[in-house]
This record gives C-alpha cells, sequence and structure tokens, in this order.
C-alpha cells in the first residue's frame, strides 16, 4: 500500500489541471530515467486482446479531507475503448487523473492503494510521473493547442524527448492517426489556433499520440464540440483503440455506448458501482443503481 | 423522477398495446362465433375491422420508433420497447388470422365434422393470448413459461383434429363429383381452421417470449 502526499515539485510543472505547458520550457518532458515499466511488444495492432494493461487495486483518493474514490479496484483490458461514466463529482475524472498521476498536480490530492500500468505500480517510489505520461497520454475537454505551427503542435513532444529523428514522417503519421492530415496537408505552417474547434482536438490528439503512448486518456474530448466535430471525434477514437488503449470520460452516455467496449459507472461516493462490457451494461446491467442512473430515473 | 415525459411516454405505450390486444382478441372471439354461428354479417364485421387493427399496428410501431429515436433508451427501457415493437406485430398477425375465420365463414356451406371442436380450440388461443397480455403487463415470468408448455397441449389438439379429419376422408365412400366437390371444400376450410388456431397460439407465445426477454434478458423461449 502506497501512501503518497505530492510534492510541490512536480506541480510546477504545469499550473493547472488542463497543463498547456509553454514551448520550449520541456515541462512535459523527460530527459531522466524510464518509469521502469517493460515497453510492450504490440501485437498485429488489429488484434483485440484482453490482456488487462491498467489496474486498480482499492484505490483510495482524498482531497484534504473529502474523499474522491473509495476503493476502486478495476482491470482495464489493452486495446480497447474503455468509458468511465456517471454524474458530476462520482470521482470518474479523478480516477482518470490518477492513472498517469495527474492528481500529483494537485497539491491537496493524496492516493492511497494501487495502480499498476503493465504490472508495476505507478505510485512506487521510483516512478517518473513525468516520463509515465509520456506513456500515458491526456486529451483534455477544451482543445488547448499550443500557438505554433500545427507542424511545431505536432512536433513539440518529439522535439523535447529528443525523438526528432524523421521529424517530418512522424508528424505526418500522427497528423494521419488523428484524422486531420487530409484538412491540414496544405498549411501546416499556420497556426493550430487558426483551426475549428474540432479541427483543434484532433490536432491536440495528433499531439497526444505523436510520441507514440501507449494508453490514452481522455478527458470529455468531445463535450466542447458541435455534432459533426463530434462524431468525428468519435470515429477516430474507435481508430485509436486499434493501436491503443483508450481510456474516455463522458457525460455523454449515448457517447459511452457508441463507441466504448468496457464501460464503468461510477456512482455518488466515489465508488465504481459496475464494470462491464459495454452492451451488457446498457442492456442488463446487474445493479439497480445503474439500472435507474442509465434509464434516468436517478436523481 | 427524472425524465418523466419520457416516462409517461413509456407508460402510454404499455396501455395502448394493452388496448390494442384487447381489441384484436374482440376480433378473434367474433371470427369463432361467426364461423359457429354461420354469421356472415358478424364474418363480415370481422373482415372489415381488420383496416382498424392495422392501423393501430402502425400507429404503436410509430410510438415504439419515435421513443428509440428521441430517447435513446437503454436497459430495462430498451427491452421494454424492443419487446412491444415485436409483440405489436404478433397481434397484427393474430387479427389477420381473426379476419381468415370470418372468411371461412363465408365459404362455408356444411359441417360434415362434428367431432372437431373448433370452439373449444379457439376457447385455448383466446385464453392463452389474454394470459399473455397479463404476463407482459405485469412482468410474469412464471405465466410467460407457463404458456409455452400449454403450447403444446395446443398443438396436440391441432393434431388429432387434423387426424380426425383425415381419417373420415379416406373412410368416407363418395358417390358423386359433386360430393367430391362440396367435401374438399369444407375439408380444405376446416384444415385452415385449425392450422390458422394453432398460429394463433404460436404468437402467444411469441408475445411471452418477447415478455421473458423484456424482463429478464432471458431468450430461452424466443425461436
Amino acid at each position: 500500500m502506497t501512501n503518497k502526499q505530492m510534492t510541490s515539485s512536480e506541480t510546477e510543472q504545469t499550473d493547472d489541471q488542463q497543463p498547456n505547458p509553454t514551448p520550449g520550457t520541456d515541462s512535459l518532458a523527460d530527459r531522466g530515467t524510464d518509469i521502469g515499466v517493460e515497453t510492450s511488444s504490440r501485437d498485429d495492432p488489429a488484434t483485440v486482446t484482453d490482456r488487462t494493461i491498467i489496474e486498480s487495486r482499492d484505490l483510495d483518493v482524498y482531497y484534504g479531507d473529502d474523499q474522491a474514490l473509495n476503493g476502486i479496484s478495476m482491470e482495464i483490458p489493452e486495446q480497447q475503448v474503455t468509458a468511465l461514466i456517471g454524474p458530476s463529482g462520482c470521482g470518474k475524472s479523478t480516477f482518470l487523473r490518477s492513472i498517469n498521476r495527474m492528481n500529483d498536480l494537485i497539491d491537496i490530492a493524496r492516493v492511497d492503494g494501487e495502480l499498476f500500468f503493465r504490472e508495476k505500480n505507478v505510485y512506487d517510489d521510483d516512478v517518473d510521473p513525468v516520463a509515465l505520461r509520456r506513456r500515458i497520454g491526456m486529451v483534455f475537454q477544451s482543445p488547448n493547442p499550443f500557438p505554433k505551427s500545427i507542424y511545431d503542435n505536432v512536433a513539440y513532444g518529439l522535439r523535447v524527448q529528443g525523438q526528432d529523428d524523421n521529424l517530418d514522417e512522424k508528424v505526418h503519421t500522427a497528423l494521419e492517426r488523428a484524422a486531420l492530415l487530409d484538412e491540414v496537408e496544405d498549411q501546416l505552417d499556420s497556426s493550430g489556433l487558426d483551426l475549428s474547434g474540432g479541427q483543434q482536438q484532433r490536432l491536440c490528439i495528433a499531439r497526444a499520440i505523436a510520441p507514440d503512448p501507449e494508453v490514452i486518456l481522455m478527458d470529455e474530448p468531445a463535450s466542447a464540440l458541435d455534432p459533426v466535430a463530434t462524431s468525428k471525434i468519435e470515429d477516430l477514437i474507435e481508430d485509436l483503440a486499434e493501436e491503443y488503449t483508450v481510456i474516455i470520460v463522458t457525460h455523454n452516455m449515448q457517447q459511452a455506448a457508441r463507441i466504448s467496449d468496457k464501460t464503468a459507472v461510477f456512482l455518488t461516493g466515489g465508488n465504481l458501482v459496475e464494470f462491464d462490457d459495454t452492451t451488457k451494461i446498457f442492456e442488463n446491467p446487474e445493479s439497480d443503481r445503474v439500472e435507474d442512473y442509465i434509464t434516468g430515473k436517478f436523481g | 423522477m427524472a425524465r418523466q415525459s419520457y416516462q409517461e411516454k413509456l407508460e402510454t405505450l404499455r396501455e395502448d398495446i394493452l388496448y390494442m390486444s384487447e381489441i384484436v382478441m374482440e376480433r378473434l372471439r367474433m371470427g369463432l362465433d361467426a364461423l359457429e354461428q354461420k354469421d356472415n354479417d358478424l364474418a363480415r364485421e370481422v373482415i372489415e375491422g381488420d383496416s382498424e387493427v392495422n392501423q393501430q399496428y402502425l400507429d404503436l410501431e410509430q410510438q415504439c420508433i419515435e421513443l428509440l429515436a428521441l430517447q435513446q433508451p437503454v436497459a430495462s427501457d430498451l427491452r421494454f420497447i424492443a419487446a412491444s415493437f415485436k409483440i405489436i406485430t404478433d397481434l397484427e398477425r393474430i387479427g389477420d388470422l381473426a379476419v381468415n375465420l370470418g372468411e371461412y365463414t363465408l365459404d362455408a356451406r356444411h359441417d360434415l365434422f362434428p367431432d372437431v371442436d373448433v370452439q373449444e380450440m379457439g376457447e385455448m388461443t383466446l385464453d392463452m393470448i389474454e394470459d399473455a397480455m397479463l404476463a407482459y403487463d405485469s412482468e410474469d415470468i412464471d405465466g410467460c413459461r407457463e404458456l409455452a408448455e400449454r403450447d403444446d397441449d395446443l398443438d396436440h389438439f391441432a393434431e388429432r383434429a387434423s387426424e380426425i379429419v383425415v381419417r373420415d376422408l379416406i373412410e368416407r365412400e363418395l358417390d358423386s363429383p359433386d360430393e367430391v366437390e362440396r367435401l374438399l371444400q369444407d375439408v380444405s376450410r376446416l384444415l385452415l381452421t385449425i392450422r390458422d388456431l394453432e398460429r394463433v397460439g404460436d404468437h402467444a407465445v411469441n408475445i411471452a417470449a418477447r415478455t421473458l426477454y423484456m424482463v429478464e434478458n432471458d431468450d430461452e423461449l424466443i425461436y
């Protein structure tokens, strides 16, 4: 059991929960040791595995005296889309942020229990959270591209990690995987901020996947977008799951139903009430409370 | 309770389907009476009344589609709507079979097979529909499973009835071509009546099967 009080040195890396690091500061970059986790020998991208990539065991998170997560134990499968749903304040975003230790950035946050990434507890003392975040990328609710060119936005993470060989090719690949390349191919030098909201979010996804992480965490990635941009993001998420593990927090239950393989339902008090195949959750959930929540009888 | 108007629409759907089932049972009862009493007026009433049942079916189908499209139902609500969507098809088909009874009445001339109790068979099917709809309304899973067993009794009844008719045909000595012609029509009509009532029982079982799925997510009776 690990009990880790977050240190202020870690919080200095970004200034809030949705980091928008100033270019050139290398704030999210890691030049030091790796996190001591074996890198997966990734299978044929099209293969769906049932291997667990992330496992939490009795995970509690506190913000000061308030308990935000209460004994969460779950195994998240590799190369699938796992959706976390539940009412506001249920702890789903807290759980998402605890996976790549983004809660470290909140001074008053305290974590009990264990969270394994490829069987390594990410809260062990020898784990570098910055290196961890390179393997577990994140996309936020509001698109937050850097005030730089489209090209430099995507290349940013690669450069700070010293992965700048074949940079053009890597940037193109990331834009292509993020389903944005066709739309921006002729304007790679123009500012990322000139793109539409939906394009900006796909740019952020391209930026997140450029360093080739293994897991992508998404916190309400489409909630600020119109329906057309939303459906593009949803298509993209399904495609991404062929190569990456995607874990998404969404308030939109139908979105969870449409795009996820597994759904975890968090209810009040930071409790995980049910975690199962998405079809099972939306056709015949075990828990009456989950039934009431997803059918709208709750609250 | 949240989503109040949605919950009200689900309740309206349930009530409207129960109402449709009452109309359909009434039509089947009228068809059986017409057949027994050789009442051509009643038979025509059943035949002409089918358009009303068809319209009810279309209206209910639209209600189901709108709920699916606008409310994105899930879990038990989804299963309720999916089951209801199938059940209205069974009810509409039972209505069609009642129309058949009306048409057989208009075609009927003689009653050559008094040993075949069409009315008793009809009563069995009416009871089955009524109990299937009761199970649907009260989400009674035991009632659903029991109905599947009763359908076996109905099938045996239909089999025995058909045997009586065929045996009689084989043993009967016919004198004139006229008599052959008359018998042919009566026999076909009677065999079709038996078959149609047997199908009404199948539709009642379908209703029970969808109800079991609706309540327990159990597809054991769906075939």
